[in-house]
């Protein structure tokens, strides 16, 4: 028993040990927090570093992955990332709540006219129609409270349905909605890539209404830096936002490669990101993933109005004057 | 024929029955699985034969592998601090009073607590990293060591502690040469114990925020809802579960089988 001890004192100390010592590491890491799926510059950077001459020389990254945004708020909040993927609806929650100050840095997807629009959609056979048919009916979101619903609830409110009244609604979260929608759980589930490909293969839904119909440019998915650490580390800042523009630019240009660094990431067989990664039923990618900072303003606005957030927010203060995509 | 070989002639029987029945009982589970799905048919379901044949496919990929060390790796380093923090204390509060009233409500407090819902508060004092899921391993593993421990001190026959101070063992020695050994039938029940919440809250510490480990693996594939391969991890973790707990019995039936042979003794005069 006690030589059984004593091996494990030696195997701890040697992990403790091992674990001190890649934090003398010489280069600056950056602790970067991510999602799936939906951000084809991050998965390039962690699949294939090689193609980034800056990354591994003059930065390193630690990548942690989080189940959506909102926690990752909290974790830039408590100083445990220094950046991560945010929907703008996050960001100006921890911003108005827990006062979090950070800069957008760039855009990682969007909606634009021709491009994919997040939706819901009913069983073929249903009797509703159109939206206002959504009245007494149970409804379908991601997350309650998340930047899709609240989308989904200006439309209704738009539409003459009150949200928290008029409709019963059921987070299903994405992956869940098309199970829910055919199980007969929701009367309406809402549907993003890849699964609104999958659906629409196997047929049986009808599209009633998509986020496009409120405004054609939301924005899904940004960067954001902490302010503290970006203005502390601006040059680490630039090498970052530059190589995100890069791995944008390979992602877009290298189709093929950027289906099966895809399918590294997510473990999604090729064969089910093909029919719309990258394609015109994608969210819309900007080369240069320059941040629509004017529709992230009409989203804070709109969430402020839905009573969201306590107080109204001003994109401004989430703008950088030098490092925001592109950098040259 | 004696008595003797007609109990080992039933023995025999016994042990394959044993088997058979564990087989049997996977198969109707399994087969209980296929049919539901079939019935059911939904992708939030898939068939069993599908998963089965899924989980060869997942141990052949080496990030697979590397995703489910690293969590075994981490299983092993917060079992292991518990190990050495948690049975001391379990000991020492089994043969000091004080020590016992002074944790017991700390420690009944704590219990209770499903130990994935600390994983935040761990994080927010020590980071997103290895360290962080370590710890909440190691609370999770701590508590029924500490219980069991505490249990197995206070059942040590006092004549034989009387004997260790005649001889002049301090109460260190005491705890570690006398009270040790004969607690630790109920130590490695502990310990048994938490292997099993090892491995949950192993998982459950990779819900919030996920690098290389095996609940990684598992929350991708929900995210992006590859539900066979939800379902193929879920039996490669049990699995995982299942081989852990027959290794550590057989080091625990060869560490204590002295226990288990006066167990044995006992059980069939008491049926008689």
């Amino acid at each position: 028993m006690i030589a059984l001890f004593r091996t494990l004192k030696c195997l701890i100390c040697i992990s403790l040990l091992a674990t001190s010592l890649s934090v003398f590491a010489e280069v600056p890491t950056i602790r970067v927090g991510w999602t799936i799926p939906a951000e084809e510059a991050k998965y390039w950077m962690m699949k294939r570093p090689e193609a980034f001459p800056d990354l591994n020389k003059k930065y390193r990254i630690e990548w942690v992955q989080f189940q959506g945004t909102a926690p990752m708020v909290q974790a830039m909040l408590s100083e445990a990332l220094d950046c991560s993927s945010q929907a703008p609806l996050s960001l100006a929650q921890g911003a108005v709540e827990s006062d979090l100050q950070g800069y957008i840095l760039a855009q990682h997807v969007s909606e634009k006219p021709g491009a994919f629009s997040v939706y819901w959609a009913v069983k073929e056979d249903s009797p509703i129609k159109q939206i206002t048919d959504l009245k007494g009916k149970t409804v379908g979101v991601n997350v309650y409270g998340s930047g899709v619903y609240g989308g989904m609830a200006t439309l209704l409110k738009n539409n003459g349905i009150d949200p928290e009244r008029d409709i019963r609604l059921v987070e299903t979260g994405f992956p869940g909605s098309e199970a829910a929608l055919r199980t007969g759980r929701v009367d309406a589930g809402v549907f993003v890539q890849p699964f609104a490909t999958r659906a629409e293969a196997k047929g049986g839904i009808r599209k009633i209404f998509e986020l496009s119909d409120l405004m054609p440019n939301t924005v899904h998915i940004i960067e954001v830096c902490k302010k503290s650490w970006v203005d502390a580390h601006p040059e680490l800042a630039t090498y970052y936002t530059r190589d995100l523009v890069n791995a944008m630019h390979m992602a877009l240009k290298q189709r093929e490669e950027t289906i099966k660094v895809v399918s590294e990431v997510t473990r999604a067989p090729a064969t089910a990101l093909e029919p719309y990664l990258l394609k015109a039923n994608d969210f819309a990618h900007d080369p240069n993933m320059r941040p629509d900072f004017s529709a992230i303003q009409t989203m804070f606005d709109m969430y402020h109005a839905l009573g969201m957030l306590k107080k109204p927010l001003k994109v401004d203060q989430f703008r950088h004057d030098r490092i925001v995509a592109p950098l040259k | 024929m004696s008595i003797k070989s007609v109990m080992s002639a039933l023995v025999i029987p016994r042990a394959i029955w044993h088997n058979a029945s564990a087989f049997l009982s996977l198969g109707v589970l399994l087969l209980l699985w296929e049919g539901l799905a079939h019935y059911i048919n939904i992708d939030g379901f898939p068939l069993a034969s599908e998963a089965l044949l899924q989980v060869p496919v997942i141990l052949r990929e080496r990030e697979a592998l590397i995703s489910i060390g690293a969590s075994l790796w981490r299983m092993f380093l917060g079992g292991a601090l518990a190990l050495m923090i948690a049975v001391p204390v379990g000991l020492t509060m089994g043969r000091n009073q004080r020590t016992a009233q002074a944790l017991s409500p700390v420690l009944t407090l704590i219990y209770p607590i499903p130990k994935a819902a600390l994983m935040p508060i761990i994080m927010l004092w020590f980071g997103i990293g290895d360290l962080s899921k370590v710890l909440v391993i190691f609370v999770g593993v701590s508590l029924p060591l500490i219980y069991h421990s505490y249990h197995g001190a206070q059942s040590v026959d006092e004549k034989l502690l009387w004997s260790a101070m005649a001889m002049g063992m301090k109460p260190v020695e005491r705890l570690f040469r006398v009270v040790l050994p004969s607690a630790l039938p109920e130590v490695l029940l502990g310990c048994r114990v938490g292997l099993a919440m090892a491995l949950i809250v192993m998982i459950a510490s990779e819900m919030i925020a996920r690098q290389s480990g095996a609940g990684e693996l598992l929350f991708n594939a929900l995210d992006m809802a590859l539900y066979t391969d939800v379902y193929a991890i879920i039996i490669i973790l049990a699995g995982i579960g299942f081989l852990l707990d027959w290794v550590f019995e057989r080091i625990r039936s060869r560490l204590v089988h002295w226990a288990e042979i006066r167990q044995d003794a006992v059980v069939p005069r008491g049926r008689a």
